[in-house]
């Protein structure tokens, strides 16, 4: 009885590998669904932190001495493109801010555009159209009274609109790039609702295309 | 000789664990379950337990463990609410049955309810611990368990937190929670790093070292990864960290827009997460081991903070469909969507691991974190500020808490009972300390 459990115990990690060697070959190599990578990254990312191996290799979750992000593993840094959009986003760090662009912010808990700040938008807008080719970046950011995973989905929803708007000023939504910071990048550190106001913000970088 | 202080034994903080506890699962040997329920059925709030210094049986202890690994025991048994510890008595003489009995009847004559006392071995840099439980609630004294433990001498807490959580389990049915970590988001304005340390606070480690804001940690069901939120490469993406082992990160998704909070399934392969690659924030689930991704919401409003039960079979998550954020529940597939919370603004739901509570954060003024049943009912509130109280994590046996608060000025972490007792500090101070995570059981 025990034998025959330990007989199993070994075979079924072989089953398993078995199936894998035997699926993996039919799996394209980028799907729709397949977890891409990010751009390569961009000189001057931090590099101190530990390496980063590719996105989850078969059997990688306690699968001993299963390397993570094995080689030949579809989907690997660099080998897919990102699904959705053309090309690869440029690192945040490509892009640098301009005066011309102002930041327009948002009422407590919202991502609409109010009136006051569309105006700023159709400026923007019009510096935009009439530097065709830079890319731009657009920073979503909440003041901190928000919890912090729910403001990196408002905080992009900020980003979006504000995109939304401008692509129906007429700017091309394929310049534009997402950036939600979420609470994690407050202009103003004081809690005070002036401090929170500035805090809830679209800011936007530019990148000469 | 100290008196067990029966005073700490009236908490009321025992009154609603208890009633977990006599729900669950009795293991096969129950003499010691028995001995338990028998010092709660006469009124008392906790098990007066006695931990003598333990006895070295051979070896040189330069670390002073005969001390260490019955306090850090001690402490453990106190946190649990369970127990009123007595320590810092000389060793038991084991191998003298008379005088040993003598000792245990005294004990027992001032109100102990059990002994815990253990023989201690040091080989090389080797820490053999042999156990002993007695029950002192009946004239035999009997000797409840005894238990191995084989551990580096340079392992002294973990030592006695396996100890501590045998005892938990010889006395409840369950393992304690003292063999567990904590991680946690630590740093400034412009970065955040994530550490880890054990449950009580002790033995910090830095997990992450990338220079950018590392955010949302939280454990794999088997104790061994940590997937968190990253813009270590600008864009804020999921990773995957191995806590104890020499492996590189591993991404585990990098869509344009935001990867975030990540919740791992039961069965750890798969991760719910909040894209908004397609062109909004959802809720998908993502195949651990082959990367693919399966949306599950699809509403023009933001949907976030996916949680799984321990089931598996549903999933809470935080929307602000109906104008503000609210906690909403959905089967794993993504059907039969139904609202929990309805009044103020509800983020940050954790799913019990029992099943049956969903905590999270509401903000009504401040941020103070409630507990709700999954169907919606009693929704009742866990710490009335002051300040703000954020980020509930729950211990894997659904009776402990850690959270965030600023309460003291600065955010720190505490932690407190399930029912909102006995709140108390995990860090004070030394920077800012957020995104608790508890952990499963240490395997």
């Amino acid at each position: 009885m025990l034998h025959r459990r330990w007989q199993l115990l070994l075979i079924l990690p072989v089953l398993v590998l078995a199936l894998f060697l035997v699926g993996c070959p039919k799996r394209p190599a980028t799907t729709s669904a397949a977890a891409p990578a990010p751009g390569a990254p961009a000189p001057g990312t931090p590099g101190a932190g530990p390496s980063v191996a590719g996105p989850g290799a078969p059997g990688a979750p306690g699968a001993p001495g299963g390397a993570p992000g094995a080689p030949g593993a579809p989907g690997a840094p660099g080998a897919a493109t990102t699904p959705g959009r053309p090309g690869a986003a440029p690192s945040p760090r490509e892009f640098t801010a301009i005066a011309t662009l102002q930041d327009i912010h948002f009422d407590f808990d919202k991502y609409d555009i109010r009136p006051g700040d569309a105006k700023v938008l159709d400026e923007n807008a019009k510096w935009m159209k009439s530097n065709p080719n830079s890319l731009i970046l657009i920073e979503g950011h909440c003041d901190e009274r928000g919890t912090n995973e729910y403001n990196l989905a408002l905080g992009e929803r900020r980003a979006k609109s504000t995109m939304n708007y401008l692509v129906s000023q007429g700017v091309r939504a394929n310049r534009i790039t997402l950036i939600s910071y979420g609470e994690e990048r407050p202009q103003c550190t004081e809690k005070t609702e002036a401090c929170w106001t500035k805090n809830r913000r679209a800011h936007f970088l530019v990148k000469a295309g | 000789m100290r008196r067990p202080t029966l005073a700490l034994a009236l908490v009321a903080a025992g009154a609603v664990a208890l009633a977990g506890l006599l729900a669950a699962p009795r293991p096969a040997d129950s003499q010691a379950v028995d001995v338990f329920l028998n010092v709660m059925a006469g009124g008392a709030k906790k098990l007066n337990i006695v931990i003598p210094e333990f006895t070295l049986v051979a070896g040189r202890d330069t670390q002073g463990l005969v001390k260490k690994i019955p306090d850090v025991a001690g402490a453990d048994l106190k946190f649990s609410a369970l127990f009123s510890v007595v320590s810092g008595e000389p060793p038991l003489p084991a191998d003298d049955p008379q005088a040993l009995k003598q000792v245990l009847t005294e004990s027992a004559a001032r109100g102990a309810h059990a002994t815990l006392h253990g023989l201690l071995t040091l080989k090389g840099d080797r820490a053999e611990a042999e156990m002993r439980l007695y029950d002192l609630t009946n004239p035999e004294q009997r000797l409840i368990a005894t238990k191995r433990f084989d551990l580096p001498a340079a392992d002294g807490r973990r030592l006695a937190h396996k100890i501590a959580d045998e005892v938990v389990y010889q006395f409840t049915g369950e393992p304690g929670i003292a063999d567990t970590k904590i991680a946690y988001a630590s740093g400034n304005v412009q970065t955040k790093e994530l550490f880890a340390m054990d449950y009580d606070g002790a033995g910090r480690v830095r997990l992450t070292g990338n220079d950018s804001i590392n955010l949302s940690p939280v454990w794999s069901p088997d104790a061994r990864s940590l997937a968190f939120t990253s813009y270590m490469r600008g864009y804020p993406y999921l990773y995957r960290l191995f806590a104890f082992e020499r492996r590189p990160i591993q991404l585990l998704a990098g869509f344009l827009g935001i990867n975030t909070s990540p919740a791992w399934s039961p069965d750890g392969r798969q991760v719910a997460l909040t894209l908004s690659k397609d062109g909004n924030p959802e809720i998908y689930v993502l195949d651990v081991a082959t990367g693919t991704v399966r949306r599950l919401t699809r509403h023009p409003a933001i949907d976030t903070e996916p949680t799984w039960s321990p089931t598996g079979r549903e999933i809470a998550f935080v929307s602000d469909r109906t104008g503000t954020a609210q906690i909403f529940v959905m089967d794993a597939e993504g059907a039969n969507v139904r609202q929990v919370t309805t009044v103020g603004f509800n983020t940050q739901p954790r799913w019990s691991p029992k099943g049956d509570a969903i905590a999270y954060t509401s903000r009504q003024g401040g941020h103070d974190i409630w507990a709700i049943n999954p169907d919606g009912s009693n929704p009742r509130r866990l710490t009335a500020g002051p300040g703000s109280n954020e980020s509930a994590s729950w211990a894997p046996n659904g009776r402990h808490l850690a959270f965030q608060s600023n309460r003291l000025g600065s955010w720190q972490l505490f932690t407190m009972l399930a029912d909102g007792s006995e709140q108390q500090p995990l860090t004070r101070g030394g920077g800012e300390f957020t995104s608790p995570a508890w952990s499963p059981r240490l395997p």
